[in-house]
């Protein structure tokens, strides 16, 4: 039997760094990834995957480790595989007596955490076609002759050593190695001779090592102590001879690779004990979009993250987002972007609820950044980028903009902007427009959602958009009301 | 163990206004005359005069130790001394600035046991030379002598010469995880080559020797022997600061009686009298009474109060009368005394009962809330209400002119409201107070529990400075009314 991937299917790299760059991606997998330094890990967050069944395979695998003792027992078997690997690798350069040591460690370490593992999993209620054929893979390791004979020398091998005592003595440069024989300890006695005296505030020395403890004077040492503990040592140097190679390829890839759901996951907790919420997504075949309570994640690990509802049946698939200044309005499309992204690698999302299509391709136009150099003034940039939309868009793309044909006339801006739609909604395509321009919220082919003022201050945004026509007044008008300065009012102030 | 509490003070909290009663009572001049220049004195005084718990039997404890301590005053001052000298010497012998440094530790903490061990010695002389009478310092003596004796002293020292620098160690050790060396055990030397060890173990021994180039190796050598002592580093640090803090502690608790003995000798030279207290639940009572934060700031016998009042569960007094008449010195001799007396110290005065060792706490009036604002208001009000949140049957509140920064009217039924639910739920209540409303009110309907003292006048108008009783006077206001508007102005009396 050889090992399959728990990842499933890899992804495509994301052809377009501009849509990364829009939804802010890679500021995601930071959050997420922290200091991780796996290039595999960050290549993961590059790669939407192609197929339903792809993403299907890995939220399956979200589903069983959202079970505490499961994710409990995974998260504990990386890091023995992890811990035994490094062992390994201290091997390489440590001096003979020390060798001997790490060796056995690596396999002592390796043995309990696959029979522990495996152990525990088999009493727990795992379900997904990616845990269950590593399960089975290892059950296979651990029922193997080699396995056994390894995990029998490695005890006796332990046993051994741990018989060994040895009392030290440091006079000048010179260290007296003995069998140990007895004696009295000198902590012990002051203990009892100050016993008489009430305890104060209890202080700690601490030794911080400044030499490592793999030295040639702690070999020396070492060496002394088997010289007095020949058997022993005979024990100890049998076990790495016959057992140079210990851990299966197939296990250290597995405790690579899993570490992309437990980052993950890790990172969901951090969330979720702030009071956010992550769930596993239903993919639509019939155009529906339902998703409540959907937040941005980068502001959520602020606490500042207002969650918010998107949904349609499937017949208008356009939504174009209005309202106050600063009101939430880009946060929301990107935040669906995110979410849609996220989908799309096979993980939990940062909602509620969700149920949406598995879009084929995710695209964004937001405003260019100023680039002194491109010929192109922003428009024609804007109608370049939405020309190319246009042009790639399928019944599964999900277009994401931001602010597009902005730099014109309310007017024309409008036209293009019906124009651009059209074209959309022809191809069936979803899309979140953000704009300033309340007419293209009129069309009678799109939702129109609306950032919501708050409603203690009506000056202030409350971060909520619901669905609604856009406001019929706007804020810098109420505002300037407040201070007498309505039509009315500063007509009836000047006599 | 060795135990010994000459204080009692558990547990360590203070009233939760103790620095408006510091302020209030002038308690600084009282703890002036206590303790000199000596801040470990002024440190204790302040905590045990305004520590919050001050049971009756606490309060008899350190009376007696306060008598005993007077009539031994050599001994208590030659232990005090002793065990501030011997905190001060290792405190300042002794560097313990950082605790990531094994040898260093060992070092430095057996030496501050050895110089310790010296004072203890001198400690045990005096102790075992006094024949102490109170419970206080009887016991105090009788633990040392059972638990510090000459088989303790030679130990300690012996350990000191052990670990002292640059000696050999020797130690037991396991192979552990990784072949690490683990668990390391600082053994006391062996007699190396004892006849008995060689013959039972063939004396088989391996021994390794740096290069004397190897200077990483020296280093590391080192390491170990770091490492060896950290364990054996906290044991004797920790039994240094075992003895150094019994030493500190000792001196914190003997500081309250020498500044007892500094005060009473400071009432000697004054010629003021001075008695220890009584407790009496039905009485309080006071003869010649001295203010005495006025006698030390102004170097006078000051004019002495007397005071016979039966108590019925709690008591008010109400003062009030002429500006300087002597109210304001009178209400802080009663809580300085009351102080005094329930921290288990003798009062300047000839007699003194009180019905409970409650706590004291003040209410004075602060110089910026003479004026009315709504806000002050509610800043003094707010005051109060922290004074009142912990207080207790068997408390004393003192105020002086509290609620006058609000028109008297209100003020007075502020006043009544406190006053009342203060002494109908059986705490006394002390207050100086020009609220006419208020007196008007108060003193009739607690005509049992409540007292009016005014400043005494002599009929030819002479202030004699102390008060006496007094009585509110029903319808003067109107009288004066009549006397000066004559027979013009008709007056209806309801």
């Amino acid at each position: 039997m050889s090992y399959r991937s728990i990842l499933g299917s890899r992804g495509r790299r994301v052809g377009e760094d501009q849509v990364l760059y829009d939804l802010r991606i890679r500021e995601l997998a930071s959050e997420i990834l922290g200091r991780e330094r796996d290039e595999l890990l960050w290549s993961l967050f590059q790669e939407p995957l192609d197929s339903v069944d792809a993403a299907v395979y890995r939220l399956d695998v979200f589903r069983d480790l959202m079970n505490e003792s499961i994710y409990t027992a995974v998260e504990r078997f990386v890091e023995k595989i992890r811990l035994a690997l490094d062992y390994l690798e201290m091997e390489k350069d440590a001096f003979e007596p020390h060798k001997l040591g790490l060796h056995l460690d690596a396999a002592l370490t390796y043995v309990e955490a696959l029979e522990n593992f495996y152990n525990e999993m088999t009493s727990l209620d795992v379900r997904s076609q990616g845990l269950r054929g590593f399960m089975g893979y290892i059950g296979e390791i651990i029922r193997g002759t080699r396995f056994k004979a390894m995990k029998e020398r490695a005890w006796e091998a332990k046993n051994a050593r741990s018989k060994i005592r040895i009392r030290v003595r440091i006079v000048g440069d010179k260290v007296h190695v003995w069998r140990f024989d007895g004696g009295e300890d000198l902590g012990k006695i002051i203990e009892e001779l100050f016993a008489r005296f009430r305890e104060g505030e209890v202080k700690k020395v601490r030794y911080i090592p400044t030499t490592s403890g793999f030295s040639h004077v702690h070999a020396a040492i070492l060496e002394g102590a088997f010289k007095l503990f020949r058997d022993e040592y005979e024990t100890l140097k049998r076990f790495r001879e016959e057992f140079p190679e210990i851990l299966d390829e197939g296990v250290v890839a597995f405790a690579r690779e899993v570490r992309f759901y437990l980052l993950y996951l890790k990172f969901m907790r951090s969330l979720m004990k702030r009071g956010y919420a992550f769930t596993i997504p239903r993919f639509t075949l019939d155009g529906r979009i339902d998703v409540r309570g959907f937040y941005n994640i980068l502001l959520a690990e602020k606490g500042v993250a207002i969650p918010n509802d998107i949904s349609t049946v499937g017949s208008k698939r356009i939504f174009v987002v209005t309202g106050m200044n600063s009101g939430g309005k880009t946060t929301f499309a990107t935040s669906f972007g995110q979410l849609a992204y996220l989908a799309k690698l096979g993980l939990p999302l940062p909602a509620e609820r969700a149920e949406i299509p598995f879009f084929s391709t995710i695209t964004t136009a937001y405003p260019a950044r100023e680039d002194p150099r491109e010929s192109l003034s922003r428009l024609e940039q804007d109608v370049v980028r939405a020309i190319d939309i246009l042009r790639k868009a399928d019944g599964s793309t999900l277009i994401i903009t931001n602010e597009l044909f902005a730099t014109t006339t309310s007017d024309e801006g409008y036209v293009l902007s019906k124009i651009f739609l059209e074209e959309v909604s022809k191809r069936g395509s979803y899309c979140i427009f953000v704009t300033f321009i309340p007419q293209v919220a009129s069309l009678d082919f799109v939702i129109s959602m609306v950032a919501q003022p708050s409603r203690e201050d009506p000056t202030k945004p409350s971060y909520r958009i619901l669905p609604g026509p856009p406001p019929s007044e706007y804020m810098a008008v109420r505002i300037a009301s407040k201070y007498g300065l309505s039509y009315k009012e500063l007509k009836a102030m000047v006599k | 163990m060795i135990e010994f509490d000459l204080l009692k003070l558990e547990p360590r909290e203070k009233i939760a206004t103790a620095e408006d009663v510091r302020l209030d009572l002038e308690l600084d001049k009282i703890i002036g005359v206590a303790a000199g220049d000596d801040k470990l004195i002024a440190e204790t005084w302040l905590e045990v005069l305004l520590s919050k718990e001050c049971p009756k039997e606490v309060t008899e404890y350190r009376q007696e130790a306060v008598r005993d301590a007077l009539k031994n005053r050599g001994s208590v001052l030659r232990m005090y001394q002793i065990a501030r000298e011997g905190y001060e010497k290792a405190y300042r012998e002794v560097f313990l600035y950082r605790l990531d440094d094994p040898k260093f530790v060992v070092n430095e903490a057996s030496s501050g046991v050895s110089i310790l061990v010296d004072y203890l010695e001198k400690l045990l002389e005096v102790v075992s030379s006094t024949s102490f009478t109170s419970i206080a310092f009887r016991s105090l003596a009788d633990s040392l002598i059972s638990n510090v004796d000459k088989n303790f002293i030679d130990k300690a020292r012996e350990i000191n010469s052990i670990l002292g620098f640059g000696s050999s160690v020797d130690f037991s050790v396991e192979i552990g995880v990784l072949n690490s060396l683990v668990n390391p055990v600082l053994l006391l030397p062996r007699n190396e080559g004892s006849i008995v060890s060689r013959l039972l173990f063939g004396e088989k021994k391996y021994t390794y020797r740096l290069d004397p180039r190897d200077e990483a190796g020296a280093r590391i050598l080192e390491d170990i022997r770091n490492w060896v002592l950290a364990g054996v580093a906290t044991t004797v640090l920790n039994a240094f600061d075992k003895l150094l803090g019994f030493f500190r502690e000792l001196a914190r608790q003997l500081s309250f009686y020498v500044g007892a003995i500094n005060l009473s000798d400071f009432l000697e030279k004054a010629g003021i009298p001075k008695t220890y207290p009584e407790i009496n639940p039905r009485k309080l009572y006071f003869e010649n009474l001295y203010p005495l934060s006025l006698a030390i700031s102004s170097g006078r016998k000051p004019v002495p109060n007397s005071l016979d009042l039966d108590v019925d569960g709690s008591f008010a007094v109400i003062i009030t009368g002429v500006n300087k008449g002597g109210k304001t010195t009178f209400i802080k001799s009663v809580g300085q005394a009351l102080l005094l007396a329930r921290a288990g110290l003798f009062v300047p005065a000839e007699r003194f009962v009180i019905p409970s060792t409650g706590a004291v706490l003040t209410h004075f009036l602060r110089e910026e809330e003479r004026t009315f604002s709504y806000g002050k208001f509610e800043e003094e009000v707010n005051r109060f209400r922290t004074l009142v949140e912990a207080i207790r049957r068997g408390d004393y509140v003192l105020m002086d002119e509290s609620f006058v920064s609000t028109n008297h009217v209100e003020a007075s039924v502020v006043a009544e409201n406190v006053a009342s639910a203060l002494l109908d739920s059986g705490v006394n209540v002390i207050y100086v107070t020009f609220l006419q409303d208020f007196l008007y009110r108060f003193i009739p309907k607690y005509s049992g529990k409540a007292v009016l003292l005014v400043p005494e006048r002599l009929s030819d108008g002479t202030r004699t400075y102390k008060l006496v009783k007094g009585a509110i006077q029903p319808g003067y206001a109107l009288e004066v009314w009549r006397k000066i508007a004559g027979e013009n102005v008709k007056v209806e009396v309801a």
